[in-house]
């Protein structure tokens, strides 16, 4: 059962129009990431559920009751911020007891759910410090704290590790999800950074101009990618122009590609393609020939640039460094592309030949 | 982490010779300032007849004759209860107009913010003359009862203050992030009164603090307006004891200086000393 769901909610500033009919449903428990560049909707989304903003039409429902009326501080919502959103006048403690004292609850739960929740984001020892004593990544912590102290039916993070660096973020995102599965809370994380989204998402919402352009799992996303507006946002794409053979396969530069597409034959298209899907071979084997153009060393992993003799185009390949260590640039190699999770969409224009 | 250059290989060695201008400059503010203060002072407190003031009398004779005259006056406690009264009642108008005015600007229409500015900046391209001028050709024939109160005063007064309470209050509101503390407010079930007095008005207290302190020394200063609707306020009884008490009227002077100066440090002093401990940055005007 869904604890949170949007029913063709639409949204619009004057003549521009933030949300087209968003259908979204949040299971109850599972932590869903809105991920799309700046302008597509997603923190427009959150605000509607948090109460900031009204949907122009349709419905917002949490737990079987339609909340679209309900002004914000009468929903029972809990919101961390992209900017420190800390009450700077009150202690750590004062902070997460705010909701609560607002809820007019007696001292002594007050006190111990204050004690809890500090305790679960690890920040005792801080208590009656005030927010300009704490770094960065502690005020998100004690924000945190503060959104689950009044037990919310759901959580809503707005780019909450944004303004911090990047070690401190990796760890905040890893302990939100932690919590996150320990309370079995639902969430709605909104992100730009899809490295983040997909590493702590039970599903990832990828929105672009309002609507949403695929819901599934970060797997499903990463491996199938359903349009190309998520192929190329999400993880990194090769871009193979070619057009479409008359038995269903994509022709580039007279290497026939076996993808699998709906597009009419003759039709100019780009092939996307991952570059864990593309491998360097020897220069005498089947498919592109080209010449080593870049090597970038990861640790595990070497990305190859390829510099294709045909299409002049820059393919790169993924290896496991220990594969292609001993390749340098200017080396002659063969280039194979697996196209089994593929993208091809119609070109923009046709190709000239 | 902030890099920290030492200074001193650049530094030229500090000689008296470097120390003399920045030193005279204080120097000749300061006497600037003081001896007029002690001129008064002597003027209007020792018992010497001023022509006959040398500086070997400097400290003989002193008396607090002169103010106690003052204070003794019947005329005195009224106009300083009327005067602080108004100095009061000002405030809280001003208070009740612009905070919950500049905060709907910040939030809602940032855009009428320049507007509002030059606006507030009126009172000092009109003449307090003129200003006055006009309300008492406007009020006279229309609401002879609203002239009669000494409280008609009040709105006046307001915008006599208004070029420095926006400023107060506006800068108060940029130091803090005012959309996403009421936003985290809300969201934490509090409603818009919870919201206005628990997180915005402690964290624009210091802003608060200036802005009513600058609308009580306009209201205690004002002249023009008083005199002319005939009312007898603070200032205005100053002006008619001067005429015929002048030492009096310059202890008195000089007495309500030094309690304004030692109620704005004090109340500086207490304000800072809580927020550094709450750490809110706050802009004093």
């Amino acid at each position: 059962m869904s604890q949170l769901s949007f029913q063709a909610v639409r949204k619009t500033f004057g003549p521009t129009v933030a949300l087209e009919a968003l259908d979204l449903d949040v299971g109850e428990g599972q932590l869903v990431s809105l991920l799309g560049p700046s302008g597509c909707g997603k923190t427009t989304a959150l605000r509607i559920a948090a109460g900031f903003e009204f949907a122009t039409s349709g419905k917002v429902v949490v737990a079987s009751k339609d909340i679209s009326n309900v002004p914000a501080h009468k929903r029972n919502m809990g919101m961390v911020f992209q900017s420190y959103s800390l009450f700077p006048n009150l202690t750590v403690a004062q902070n997460v007891d705010f909701g609560l004292r607002t809820r007019k609850q007696d001292k002594a739960r007050r006190t111990k759910t204050v004690a809890d929740m500090l305790d679960l984001v690890g920040l005792t020892a801080q208590t009656s410090r005030y927010p300009h004593q704490l770094s960065g990544g502690q005020q998100q912590r004690v924000a945190l704290a503060r959104a689950l102290a009044v037990n919310p039916q759901v959580l809503l993070l707005d780019e909450p590790l944004s303004a911090l660096d990047a070690k401190v973020r990796t760890n905040l995102r890893d302990q939100i999800r932690r919590i996150q599965t320990e309370l079995g809370i639902t969430t709605m994380f909104v992100t730009h950074d899809q490295e983040e989204a997909l590493a702590i998402s039970d599903k990832v919402a990828v929105m672009s101009n309002g609507r949403v352009e695929q819901y599934a799992t970060p797997l499903e996303i990463y491996r199938t990618p359903s349009t190309a507006f998520v192929a190329r946002f999400v993880g990194s794409m090769n871009q193979l122009p070619g057009m479409v053979r008359l038995d269903g396969g994509v022709d580039v530069a007279g290497t026939t590609l076996p993808t699998p597409t709906e597009l009419p034959a003759g039709q100019g298209v780009v092939v996307l393609v991952r570059p864990e899907a593309v491998s360097v071979a020897e220069e005498s084997s089947a498919g592109f020939r080209g010449t080593v153009a870049s090597l970038t060393f990861q640790g595990a992993d070497t990305v190859v640039g390829v510099r294709l003799d045909v299409l002049d185009a820059l393919v790169l390949a993924r290896s496991e460094s220990t594969k292609v260590g001993q390749l340098s640039i200017g080396d002659r190699v063969g280039v194979q592309v697996d196209t089994s999770h593929a993208v091809v969409e119609a070109a923009a224009t046709e190709p000239a030949a | 982490m902030d890099a920290v250059i030492d200074p001193a290989p650049t530094r030229r060695p500090s000689t008296w010779r470097s120390r003399i201008g920045p030193t005279l400059v204080l120097i000749v503010c300061g006497l600037f300032f003081v001896l007029p203060m002690i001129t008064m002072a002597r003027y209007s407190l020792q018992n010497i007849i001023t022509p006959l003031l040398r500086w070997e009398d400097v400290f003989k004779k002193w008396s607090l004759s002169g103010i106690k005259a003052a204070v003794s006056d019947p005329g005195f406690w009224p106009a300083l209860k009327l005067s602080l009264e108004l100095a009061v009642a000002t405030v809280a108008l001003t208070l009740l107009l612009l905070l919950p005015t500049l905060l709907l600007v910040h939030i809602k229409v940032p855009k009428a913010r320049p507007l509002i500015e030059f606006t507030t900046l009126l009172p000092f391209m009109i003449p307090p003359i003129a200003l006055v001028a006009g309300v008492a050709a406007f009020f006279r024939p229309n609401a002879k009862w609203f002239l009669n109160s000494n409280f008609s005063l009040v709105p006046f007064y307001a915008i006599l203050a208004l070029p420095f309470t926006f400023r107060a209050i506006d800068a108060g509101i940029r130091a803090i992030d005012v959309r996403t503390l009421i936003d985290a407010s809300r969201s934490l079930g509090a409603g818009w009164g919870r919201t206005l007095f628990r997180v915005l008005m402690p964290n624009l207290k210091m802003a608060i603090v200036s802005s009513s302190f600058l609308t009580f020394t306009v209201v205690m200063g004002e002249f023009t307006i008083a005199q002319t609707l005939l009312k007898r306020t603070y200032p205005q009884f100053m002006y008619e004891f001067y005429s015929n008490r002048g030492q009096g009227a310059t202890a008195l002077a000089l007495f309500t200086f030094l309690a304004t100066t030692a109620v704005l440090g004090l109340m500086f002093f207490f304000v800072r000393r809580r927020d550094r401990r709450a750490g809110t940055t706050t802009t004093v005007f």
